[in-house]
Order: C-alpha cells, then sequence, then structure tokens
C-alpha cells in the first residue's frame, strides 16, 4: 500500500465506528428526559447548587456558540471570550449610559459582536488553522488588554450598577429566575445553532473542515462561509456575555481571559464537537465537576487537570459526538417519470469554443512549469492533455481553475476572462474539476458530497434563498440522479472514505457534475483502475459529453486517451509539441521524441511498444 | 541613547530565554502538528527543579560554579525525562486521534503541571537565592553584566548544538523526514515513536536550560510563570514560521526586544497587545511568518 492510501485505510478505521452505542430512540428518550429535569432543577437543588446551575447555562451557550465556529466549520479559535467580553461591555455600556433595556441592548450587543467577528476574521481568514488558533488567541488578549487600560470600560475595576433584565416588569433577581432567563436564551441558542448545522451552509462548514481546496473546486466561496462561521459564533457569543453582565450586575477584565476561552474550548472537545447536546454536558461537566471536587479545594484543579486528560484517552471524539447525518435517510425520493439518464445542465452550440486559452505562462521559483501553452476547447468534444510526468498539465490544470494564478496569458471561458478569479467563482461560471489524487468530503456520506456541489451551484448558499435554508427533495433528487448517472446510487447513505478506489474516482466525477459545468477537467481518472473499471470509466466519460459537458483530461493510460479523445494536445516540458486527432498525434516524430529521448530511437522499442498503445 | 541600548541589551537577554522556549514549540509542532501548550510549563518545572538544586546546595556551601552547574543539569535532566513522560502518556495515544483531543490533553497537562507546582512551592514566588558575581561592564551608557553575557552565550550554544544535530544527523534527518509525511518515513524504516519522543526530549532539555537560567536572572519565580512565557514563545514560533527552526530563534530573539522596548517606552500593561499586534501584522502580510514554514503541506 501506498502510503496515501495507509492513511485513507486508518481514516476508513477511525470513521466507520463512529455511532455510539446509544440508538436513536434511546437517544430522544434521553433528551426528552433532560429537558425535563431542567425545567424541573429549581424544585430539586438549593440556592447555591442554583447558581452554579446558572453557570453552566452561561457556559452550555458560550460552547454552543464556538461550537459553530470549532465544530462545524473546523476553525480553531483560541480567544472567544472576546466576544463573550465584546457582548458584556456592549450591553453594559448602552445600559448604563443611555438607559436602554436588557432586551433594547440585545440587538445592539449582537450586532457589535458580529461586527468584531468580521474585524478580525477578514484579514486572517487564508491563514492556515494554526496561525487562526494563534491570531484568535492575540485578538482575545488584545481585547482583554484594551478593556482592562480604557477609562471608559472601568479599566481593571470594570463596570458595575449594571441593571438586572427585567421579563414583563419583573426584575430577573433570583438564581431560579435567572435560571429560567438563562434556560430561554441557552434555547434559542440551540435552535439557531441546530438550524444552521442542517442548513447548506452547516453542510459547506462541513465541507470545509474536510477539505479547504477540494470545497472550493464545488464552489464553496470559502472565504465568505469562514466568515459566517466567525459572525455567527459571536453573535450567540454576545448572547452569553449580556446574561452575564445582567446575571451579577458587574463586570471586570478578569472574566474575559485566555483561561475563559479555554474552558469554553474544553467545552467544544469535551462534549463532542459539532453535537448540541454535547455542548449542554460539556458544560455541565467543565463548571460542575470543579465545584463537586470543592470539599477537597486544594486539589481540585490538580483532578480536574488529569480528569480531562484521561477522558480526552478514553474518549477522544467527547462524550457526546456528533452522530452521522441520518444514516440510512437518504431514500430516493420518487422519480419523477421520463427522467433522463443524465440531469439536464447548461446547454451550449455545439463546435463552438467554449474555453480559449493564449499563451499561458506560469514558473515555480526560476523553474518554467509551462510555457506559452494555448488550447481551445470546443462544445462536445473530449480533448486530452498528454505528455511525460513533469511536462507542467497539472500547472494547466491549475491555471485555468483558479489554484495558480498564471503569470503570462489568458484564459478566457466564453469571451469571460478567468484570470484571477477565486476557484468557487470559476466553478459557478461552469469549470468543474477533479483531482490526480482523489480528493473527497471523507467525513460527509455519498449523497452530502453531490449536495454540497449542488447548493454552491444554486447559490443558495447564501442569502438568496435563507440562510437557513434545509435540503429539499428536490435537491436530493437531483443528487440522487448524479449518483444514479456515476453508477453509486446504492451507495448514497455511504461515508466517502469507506468507499473503493474505482467508485472514489467515480464519486468526485458526480461530485463535479453536480455543479452544472460546461467543462469539466479530469485529472487522471484512470490511475489505479483495473481493467474492468476502466471500461466503465470510459463509459462514463463518453456520456458526461454526449450529455453536453466537453471534456478536458489529463490521462497517461493510452487506451483511454485513444479511445476516448476527439483530439490529443501533447505538452513536454511545458510547452506544446503537437496537437491533432489521435492517429495523428501518435506517429508524430517530436512526441516520439519526447517520450523515448532522442538518443534511444533507434533502440528498435516502438512507441506503441514503451506507451502500451495496442489497437 | 543609554536608555536604547540599555532595553537592547535586557530585550536580547530576555529574547534568548525565550528563543529556547519557541524552540520547543516549533519542533513539536512541526513533528506532530500539536500546539503543546504544557511547553511553557515545562520551562516553569525546569525553574523549580533548578531552584530546588540551588537552594540544597547553597546549604550545604557548594562553590558557585559548581552549585550552577547542577542545578542547570538537574534541571535539563528533570524536564526531558518529563517531556517524555508527558508525550508517552497524554499525546502519544491520541496521535490517530483529532487533533483537537490532543490540544485538549495538552491543555489538562498544563493545568496538572501548574496545579502541581502550586501545592508543592505554594501560591506565591519563590526566590533564588542571589549567588552569581554581580561584576558589570558599560556600553555607551548601558549596563551588561558578565553572568547575563555568559547566559547569553550558553543559549547561542544550545541553538546551535541543536540545529548541527538536527541538520547534520541521521536522527535529524529522520525528524525532519517525519515532520514532512509520518506514513512516508514510517515505511522507509523510520521508528517514529521513538522519534517523536526524541523531539520531546530535545525540546524539553532545552525548556529546562531556559527555566533554570530565567530563576538565576531574575529570581523570583512562580507556579504560572510558564504560562505568559509559553504564550510569548509561542508567538515567536508562529512569528518566524511555524516549524522553521532557525526562524523560531531569530524570532524568539526578536519578541524579546520588543517586549523590553514596549515595556521601557510604552508601558508593561500595554506589552502583550503590542506583541500580539505586531504578530496579526506580519500574518496577514506574510501568512506563513517572517521566514515561511519548513513544514511541507500535505496535498
Amino acid at each position: 500500500m501506498t502510503p496515501a492510501q495507509t492513511t485513507q485505510a486508518a481514516r476508513r478505521r477511525r470513521l466507520a465506528p463512529r455511532l455510539p452505542g446509544a440508538g436513536m430512540a434511546t437517544r430522544a428518550g434521553v433528551t426528552g428526559a433532560a429537558c425535563l429535569l431542567s425545567l424541573l432543577l429549581p424544585l430539586l437543588l438549593s440556592q447555591y447548587a442554583m447558581s452554579v446551575a446558572v453557570t453552566v447555562v452561561t457556559f452550555a451557550i458560550l460552547g454552543l456558540g464556538l461550537n459553530v465556529v470549532v465544530g462545524y466549520a473546523g476553525l480553531l479559535d483560541l480567544g472567544y471570550a472576546a466576544f463573550f467580553a465584546i457582548g458584556a461591555y456592549t450591553s453594559s455600556l448602552l445600559e448604563l449610559h443611555t438607559h436602554l433595556s436588557f432586551w433594547e441592548t440585545l440587538p445592539l450587543a449582537v450586532i457589535a459582536a458580529a461586527i468584531s467577528g468580521c474585524i478580525i476574521g477578514y484579514p486572517t481568514l487564508r491563514l492556515r488553522s494554526d496561525y487562526l488558533a494563534i491570531v484568535t488567541l492575540g485578538f482575545g488578549e488584545i481585547v482583554r488588554i484594551i478593556a482592562t487600560n480604557l477609562n471608559v470600560t472601568g479599566g481593571p475595576n470594570g463596570l458595575y450598577g449594571i441593571p438586572a433584565a427585567t421579563v414583563f416588569g419583573t426584575s430577573i433577581l433570583t438564581s431560579n429566575a435567572q435560571y429560567y432567563l438563562g434556560l430561554f436564551l441557552m434555547a434559542v441558542a440551540v435552535a439557531v445553532t441546530g438550524l444552521l448545522s442542517r442548513s447548506r451552509l452547516g453542510r459547506a462548514w462541513r465541507s470545509l473542515r474536510e477539505d479547504e481546496t477540494a470545497s472550493e473546486a464545488v464552489g464553496v466561496p470559502a472565504t465568505k462561509v469562514k466568515l459566517l462561521a466567525y459572525v455567527m459564533g459571536a453573535m450567540v457569543g454576545a448572547l452569553a456575555g449580556m446574561f452575564f453582565s445582567a446575571r451579577f450586575g458587574a463586570i471586570d477584565p478578569t472574566s474575559f481571559t485566555y483561561n475563559t476561552s479555554v474552558m469554553i474550548l474544553i467545552v467544544v472537545i469535551v462534549g463532542g464537537m459539532g453535537s448540541i447536546p454535547g455542548m449542554i454536558l460539556g458544560a455541565v461537566i467543565v463548571v460542575a465537576l470543579p465545584e463537586v471536587l470543592r470539599p477537597i479545594s486544594n486539589y481540585r484543579l490538580l483532578l480536574f487537570a488529569l480528569a480531562l486528560i484521561v477522558l480526552m484517552l478514553a474518549r477522544p471524539q467527547g462524550i457526546w459526538p456528533a452522530r452521522r447525518s441520518r444514516p440510512g435517510s437518504f431514500t430516493a425520493p420518487p422519480e419523477p417519470a421520463g427522467a433522463a439518464p443524465a440531469p439536464a445542465g447548461r446547454r451550449s452550440e455545439p463546435g463552438s469554443v467554449l474555453l480559449s486559452v493564449a499563451g499561458l505562462g506560469h514558473s515555480f521559483g526560476g523553474v518554467t512549469a509551462i510555457d506559452d501553452v494555448s488550447i481551445d476547447l470546443h462544445a462536445g468534444e473530449i480533448l486530452s492533455l498528454i505528455g511525460p510526468n513533469g511536462a507542467g498539465k497539472t500547472t494547466v490544470f491549475n491555471c485555468i481553475t483558479g489554484l495558480v494564478t498564471p503569470q503570462r496569458g489568458s484564459v478566457l471561458l466564453g469571451g469571460r476572462s478567468l484570470r484571477k478569479l477565486r476557484p468557487h467563482k470559476i466553478v459557478s461560471l461552469g469549470v468543474a474539476r477533479t483531482f490526480q489524487s482523489i480528493r473527497l468530503f471523507e467525513g460527509l456520506d455519498v449523497a452530502e458530497n453531490c449536495l454540497v456541489g449542488l447548493a454552491a451551484h444554486q447559490g443558495r448558499l447564501l442569502a438568496r434563498h435563507g440562510l437557513l435554508g434545509r435540503t429539499t427533495a428536490a435537491d436530493r433528487r437531483q443528487a440522487l440522479r448524479w449518483l444514479e448517472f456515476a453508477g453509486l446510487s446504492g451507495q448514497a447513505h455511504l461515508l466517502a472514505a469507506q468507499l473503493s478506489y474505482g467508485d472514489r474516482r467515480r464519486l468526485e466525477i458526480a461530485r463535479a457534475l453536480t455543479s452544472a459545468p460546461l467543462i469539466l477537467l479530469l485529472d487522471e481518472p484512470g490511475a489505479g483502475t483495473n481493467p474492468t473499471e476502466k471500461q466503465a470509466l470510459m463509459q462514463l466519460i463518453r456520456q458526461v459529453r454526449d450529455s453536453g459537458v466537453a471534456v478536458l483530461l489529463i490521462e497517461h493510460d493510452m487506451d483511454l486517451v485513444m479511445g476516448l479523445s476527439d483530439r490529443v494536445i501533447v505538452l513536454d516540458q511545458g510547452r506544446i509539441i503537437a496537437a491533432g486527432p489521435p492517429a495523428q498525434v501518435r506517429s508524430d516524430a517530436r512526441v516520439i521524441d519526447a517520450y523515448l529521448g532522442r538518443e534511444e530511437t533507434g533502440s528498435g522499442e516502438t512507441v506503441e511498444e514503451v506507451l502500451g498503445w495496442h489497437s | 541613547m543609554s536608555a536604547f541600548l540599555q532595553y537592547l541589551v535586557n530585550g536580547l537577554t530576555s529574547g534568548a530565554f525565550l528563543a529556547l522556549v519557541a524552540l520547543g514549540y516549533t519542533m513539536i509542532y512541526g513533528i506532530i502538528r500539536l500546539i503543546n501548550f504544557a511547553h511553557g510549563d515545562v520551562v516553569m518545572v525546569g525553574s523549580f527543579a533548578g531552584y530546588t538544586m540551588v537552594t540544597t546546595l547553597v546549604a550545604q556551601h557548594w562553590p558557585v560554579a559548581a552549585v550552577v552547574l547542577v542545578a542547570l543539569v538537574a534541571g535539563m535532566a528533570i524536564t526531558g525525562g518529563l517531556g517524555m513522560l508527558i508525550e508517552r502518556v497524554a499525546y502519544q495515544p491520541l496521535l490517530n486521534s483529532s487533533r483537537l483531543a490532543i490540544l485538549i490533553s495538552a491543555l489538562g497537562v498544563s493545568l496538572a503541571l501548574e496545579e502541581g507546582a502550586r501545592i508543592i512551592f505554594g501560591a506565591g514566588f519563590s526566590s533564588y537565592p542571589n549567588i552569581l558575581p554581580a561584576a558589570n561592564f558599560s556600553v555607551g551608557g548601558a549596563h551588561a553584566s558578565y553572568v547575563q553575557l555568559a547566559m547569553f552565550g550558553l543559549c547561542l550554544l544550545l541553538m546551535l548544538g541543536l540545529y548541527l544535530f538536527v541538520h547534520r544527523t541521521a536522527t535529524g534527518t529522520a525528524m525532519r523526514a517525519l515532520a514532512m509525511d509520518r506514513d512516508a518515513a514510517r515505511l522507509m524504516g523510520i521508528n517514529v515513536e521513538r522519534t517523536i519522543i526524541l523531539t520531546f526530549l530535545l525540546g524539553s532539555v532545552l525548556a529546562g536550560a531556559s527555566g533554570v537560567m530565567q530563576g538565576l536572572y531574575y529570581s523570583q519565580i512562580n507556579f504560572i510563570m510558564g504560562f505568559l512565557l509559553g504564550l510569548r514563545a509561542f508567538t515567536a514560533a508562529v512569528l518566524g514560521g511555524i516549524g522553521n527552526i532557525p526562524g523560531a530563534m531569530v524570532a524568539g530573539l526578536l519578541i524579546g526586544l520588543i517586549g523590553s522596548f514596549s515595556d521601557g517606552y510604552v508601558s508593561s500593561q500595554w506589552t502583550d497587545a503590542i506583541i500580539f499586534a505586531v504578530l496579526i501584522g506580519v500574518l496577514v502580510f506574510k501568512p506563513t511568518g517572517l521566514f515561511g514554514e519548513r513544514v511541507a503541506e500535505r496535498a
């Protein structure tokens, strides 16, 4: 096995037993009982215990908010307490200076947090996640230091005399009343983050968490989507901050330290990333465990720390990990009668030039990868790009799809320049691709892999059809039809990581097709397939072409190239050395030289033998 | 001018201590992609180990040079052992789990070390006895002690040693290979577990040296000292391009200087905000840190 396959196999093993023992019915029962218990809690517990419960609720809200960032979108945030602070300070300052009530300041505090989420997020989101960790940590510390040193925020002493929240004219003062208010706010946070996780946006976040490059390549606007995760998380954090300040009537910077951020992160990881009940459980553990250990006060934090390590060793996925999106629920909705084998995509005039690449050139640190490459791709054709390894084929793909901005030359799609556009934008204009090393969203199921591309293409990800838009039956039908087209409809409910190698290739093609492209770029789809799989693959690629999608193919397998292509372009050392119909190219002297080397042309081997061309 | 030089001298000294710690962050991150939150606390343990040795030996009237030498070696040995123990117990079982699980485990280790030290040594400050000669010389109005100079030299020597080890020995090559692709390295016959644990040993030994020197130099230590130190050292590691060993050395010195100048010209209350603002500013324009990262991205 190659290292890549080893990793893949390991990942598959890791993903397979993800469902915890408890079945669906048990989970529903436990959830119902927990809701009832939480409503009756004040009847069972002392005043002191109730005040601990209010803290648990606060941390649960914070956990739910951070869960959007860390659990859904997979972005590490070590300064989340900043948004907690911004909510608390904004609300308190407004209440103290303008006499707005708790509820009136709520939208303003939430907006303030959302704006700061944008400010920190925007310049830093292109950073890799580990850099993001330190930047968010720094942001958290900067917010705290500013609050400590400014007069308007009361400096190190903070603010006091903040009025309590009122509900129907009654001030919320007792622990029990605060508990119910907190429970209400927590229910709001549960509802909002629950809707988010099931929305198209939620799926886009998960795809981003699995593989950012692949997710941009199927049309997810990565930067925007990441920024939204920060903003949503920040808004929920502000809610907790407001509640916190109204509860105590006083706030100071020591409540919003790095330690607070770490505690919230522990809530998320211990509870189980991405899981809503997990956040509440995590909050109970993080807040209540040290309280239970209070009798041995000198050792309680030490024991807490050791418990944390043991917990992680025993359950690295958290106590109540996120459930996979309803396994088996992806049954095919009834097919409308007379469905076409390939779903209708965008159509283009047969024979017209779709994609025009002219004078393309790019160097990597002095090494010229491609030089003066010009390609015209016509509607309805299969054009192959061949050449020895290192000839620059994949670089051409990367320049077309926006992963690399070419240094010279132009890329035009129907007259429109693709140069300097972000990858997701290029997808939405009609250019889809697959990768040489397959890049699937391993932790999502097969159908979801397609749904990511679908939603992104329809532009429904963002505001147009509602942020919280759920997947419709029509979407599912559409995704399923593409899977059927690729011969994968029976595997729709499996995790992508559980598919066989050939099926992984096919899924990547199906996923690319869901964005209804004009052009499909396939990077070595035949690599590693056996003869049977190869035949099926050729059939699939022909069907793609027949459905009206032009195909640009990189391939080393000459059976595939010669059997499929309408035209072949040969690259060598970054330059085009031959172009034309397959039969013409294979007898071209320059091609034979490129593959065999000039010195060896007389060695008796024919190019057919070397390349395995046998017609 | 003399104030400027004085800040420069102080900044270089604290920067050298910081650089030793930043190296540990960068090496451990490079090899297992873990932000080792416990690393600052390993420095703290080294400091307390040195403190225990120094107070014990001074009470027995050992000569100063011997006290310093034994304290340094003991501090480094104890942190080295501790680093290996932490890796074996808290990280190794999680190497194939999600990276956040191992991160939380590191936070647990960090808190456990802090609390352990608080229980043993108390919450207040402990003071190293003042045993080092105070002799100093002045350069352009700034004072630098011979001790400062010696410590700075020792830091540079340790860094040079590490650099040579990583780049000139077979084990060092194995470490770099492992940082690029763990699976491929394993298939090439590299003992992955042993190499990882060795990385922790090296990083922690440097942390121990830094801890003992800081104790001797600043005298005051406490159980929470690792927190701020860790934060700044981690910042230095990222600033230098995480995974990049020479980058961590230079950025460590740089953060030391920024801290010293900010303490002197602005206010120590704003120092950490300034350090983080510099970091964020650099990362916005150069997303892989000042010197880029040597860590190969996995495709």
